[in-house]
């Protein structure tokens, strides 16, 4: 059994597992940080408010955690004591990377004016169905145990997750041009 | 730990007929604002938004204060609308815009174009460049705070009393010496700072206390001198920043440049005397404030006269209105919405008067913006509604502002880049850590240069802070574990502490901004300005220690009352002591007396106070594990 300060998910009266009720989420969350929030307690003692920051400080964090698919997937396989820090070759399927390759390039190669704006648009809604396919497959995997896999497929949905932040990263250069 | 009473939202609630007389200040580059409670049937009633918070006018009815400081040999000669009418005859001592010069190296400050009528002292190394003026040498800071003290005299003027703190706002993306400097610019005259708040997030708080609205709102905020837009979520009570953005250096005032560029070569000058540059400026702000009434106005200068239309303006216009919807979509990004999950735009600065501005904004973001409330106004009321909640007037209503960090917060590691240990629009307060190590064999020493922006490189980053921690054990490299911890608070201000702990020994250091005015100078500075004040002075920390005391005697009083169940026979005794000679010192007129024995009693009450947080938390958490919650705070 973990304790409310080493689980994010109970912290917020939530299940351990990858599909999260957002709007719950964020109801417990503003639930805690109107008791917390140093701001509640802006006449109290030095002592006292900086308590209140210690507190509402880890409700944002865990917040932050759990509201983002990929640091949630993170944190439920850190809490299986399964470490995505260190990244080993074996982790990352060949034709993975080649592919990613592939698709940066793509980016990069892309003309800078408005005619890159639907070639952009697509490759942007094609990464984040493929984003939305692999997370449901991720919850799958977690939730039968099979973590080695789990782990594996964590190191896709980085690659994934990467791809489209490059991805709006260029739509916004081209937006500013 | 002391008394978190967290049963009791609205926490600070206030002692019985006393409320405490604070407002929100607007600290603009063109104008600036004061707001405060005021009681019904007294002052202009026409911009009471939230009932009984309103901005302030001057005896001639103007709430705008123009944001101008004229200087002359015995000190300042005048600040506001005399300040600023004279700002073409004096160029060189009448200071406009000064908020643009915030944090600002002199390097910045001459490269910018902003300042070229005046002349800053030659000290280039200074960490807050000077202004030149007939009054001799007086910073950003300085000349702030002429600004602060005219407001707060006229709040003063307003209640009869002087003001016992106020909330101060800038814009969302305002670095951290940026609001430093604000910070010391309260503070040198004379004013407690509350907090320091985000200009749109003020404006949405006005705003949505006003309506009542719920949903996701975009606040777009364009000043004199510069941009913001901040993305919120409104629901009962709560404002929940999402994401925050802008531009630093895009306002107003860059739209008079245009036109200045424009009537440059119409009129075929290509460079200008610097000190006709302020009255160039006036004329062509006219110009483009005429805009927003006609289809086209007349310009004069000089010999030359010509007519400029508002088409024409529009496209002069097009780069800049793109670079702030830019930002606009950058930050829908960061939130990770779509234009259709906004359900408004609110419309705040009064440059979005521009008619060019409103219609980008509308069709970008396909609904008509909010403007009911004035955008001149609308961010010093939120200020000065969140100056109340902070100080404890309205201990009845259920409000939170939930705030995000603007920029990115990182550390210099190997090979120049930067290693960002707090991303753009983290919730705050936060506190983060990250483990960094040892580069050499027996290195003993450790630099930390902090950063601050989005860069990769930390040269392109806004430079913070720069501190040596001592005393590493001599190790092999990559032996010593440093940990960096990067702590931001409710007001958005940094402290960082580095522990090397590989060894059970540790150093710690408390970083201080490498920029601006270190502590002990402000503190001479106020020393200075006040020598003559000194009683005053003494006046007011005995009143504030029995402030403190007071509200702790009465926090006490009723935890007592509430749950003395929770104390045994020894405790209850002891506290009851430490409230006697508690008591006995504020018969006495002593402030340090009065401080020391106020911490004897939140000592004394410390444990009591931990049972009844624990109490109160554990039924929050529906009666689960109380020790463990407990432990977050470790």
């Amino acid at each position: 059994m973990l304790s409310i300060a080493d689980n994010y998910f109970s912290q917020f009266h939530l299940p351990v597992e990858y599909d999260i009720d957002l709007p719950r989420l964020d109801s417990e969350f503003r639930q805690f940080q109107q008791l917390v929030h140093p701001d509640r307690h802006a006449a109290a003692s030095d002592e006292q408010r900086l308590l209140a920051i210690k507190l509402s400080s880890h409700l944002n964090e865990a917040y932050q955690t759990l509201k983002s698919p990929l640091r949630r997937a993170a944190y439920l396989l850190r809490l299986q004591g399964v470490d995505v820090e260190q990244v080993e070759q074996s982790d990352l399927a060949p034709e993975l990377l080649l592919e990613q390759m592939q698709l940066r390039e793509q980016l990069a190669e892309l003309p800078q004016d408005e005619s890159a704006f639907a070639a952009l648009e697509q490759m942007g809604d094609e990464t984040s169905e493929r984003l939305v396919g692999r997370q449901r497959d991720f919850a799958a995997l977690l939730a039968s145990g099979a973590l080695a896999e789990a782990r594996k497929l964590f190191h896709e949905l980085q690659f994934l997750s990467k791809l489209q932040a490059e991805i709006e990263k260029a739509e916004d250069a081209l937006f500013a041009e | 730990m002391g008394l978190l009473q967290i049963s009791e939202p609205g926490g600070a609630s206030p002692r019985r007929g006393s409320r405490k007389n604070v407002a929100g200040i607007d600290l603009g580059t063109t104008n600036s604002l004061i707001a405060t409670y005021v009681e019904s049937g007294q002052g202009a009633m026409e911009s009471a938004v939230e009932g009984t918070v309103q901005t302030l006018a001057d005896s001639h009815g103007a709430h705008l204060l123009p944001s101008a400081v004229q200087f002359g040999a015995t000190g300042v000669l005048a600040t506001g609308a005399a300040a600023k009418a004279r700002a073409a005859e004096d160029p060189a001592n009448v200071i406009i815009s000064v908020k643009r010069a915030l944090g600002k190296s002199h390097d910045e400050l001459t490269a910018s174009g902003d300042y070229r009528q005046y002349r800053f002292a030659a000290d280039r190394a200074a960490e807050a460049p000077a202004f030149l003026t007939a009054a001799g040498a007086r910073d950003a800071v300085a000349v702030s705070a002429e600004i602060l003290k005219a407001l707060a005299a006229r709040a003063e003027r307003h209640a009869g009393a002087s003001i016992e703190g106020a909330v101060i706002t800038v814009p969302a993306h305002f670095n951290d010496a940026q609001r430093q400097q604000t910070r010391q610019a309260a503070e040198l005259a004379g004013i407690k700072v509350l907090r320091l708040l985000n200009e749109p997030t003020a404006a949405a708080v006005a705003y949505g206390l006003d309506s009542n609205e719920r949903g996701n709102i975009i606040v777009y905020d364009l000043g004199g001198g510069t941009f913001d837009v901040s993305l919120l979520s409104l629901q009962k009570g709560i404002f929940e920043v999402l994401a925050t953005g802008g531009d630093t250096a895009l306002g107003g005032n860059d739209f008079d440049k245009v036109v200045v560029d424009w009537l440059a070569s119409k009129a075929g000058f290509a460079a200008i005397e610097p000190a006709r540059y302020p009255a160039l400026l006036q004329v062509a702000n006219r110009a483009r404030e005429a805009l927003s009434e006609a289809g086209q106005a007349e310009v004069v200068w000089g010999g030359w006269c010509g007519e400029l239309t508002a088409a024409h303006f529009a496209e002069l216009a097009a780069p800049l209105v793109r670079r702030t919807l830019s930002a606009c979509r950058r930050v829908l990004r960061d939130a990770g919405m779509k234009l259709g999950d906004i359900d408004h735009v609110l419309l705040v600065g009064g440059a979005t008067r521009m008619p060019v501005v409103r219609q980008a904004v509308s069709e970008y973001f396909a609904r008509e913006p909010l403007h009911d409330i004035d955008p001149d106004r609308v961010v010093a009321l939120g200020a000065g509604i969140q100056a109340e909640v902070l100080a404890g007037n309205r201990p009845n209503e259920d409000f939170l502002l939930l705030d995000v960090n603007p920029l990115s917060l990182g550390i210099e590691t190997m090979g120049e880049l930067v290693e960002k240990i707090i991303q753009r629009n983290t919730a705050i307060p936060v506190v983060k850590s990250q483990q960094f190590t040892t580069f050499k064999d027996g290195q003993t020493a450790m630099t930390l240069h902090i950063v601050q922006g989005e860069r990769e490189l930390a040269s392109e980053c806004r430079s913070l802070a720069r501190f040596t921690l001592r005393g590493i054990p001599p190790m092999a490299a990559g032996a010593a574990k440093v940990e960096v911890r990067f702590q931001i608070d409710a007001d958005g201000l940094l402290s960082v502490a580095a522990t090397e702990s590989s060894t059970g020994c540790k150093a710690e250091i408390q970083v201080k901004p490498s920029y601006g005015l270190d502590l002990g100078q402000v503190e001479k500075m106020l020393h200075d300005s006040r020598a003559h004040a000194r009683e005053d002075m003494q006046a007011r920390a005995l009143g504030e220690a029995k402030l403190e005391a007071e509200r702790l005697i009465d926090a006490i009083d009723g935890a007592v009352k509430e749950d003395g169940g929770l104390l045994d026979a020894a405790e209850r005794q002891a506290i009851e002591a430490a409230l006697a000679s508690l008591g006995e010192a504020l018969a006495g007129g002593d402030p340090a007396l009065i401080d020391e024995r106020r911490a004897r009693l939140n000592e004394v009450s410390e444990s009591f106070a931990a049972r009844r947080m624990n109490a109160t938390v554990g039924a929050a958490l529906r009666g689960e594990s109380i020790e463990t919650f407990e432990n977050l705070a470790k």
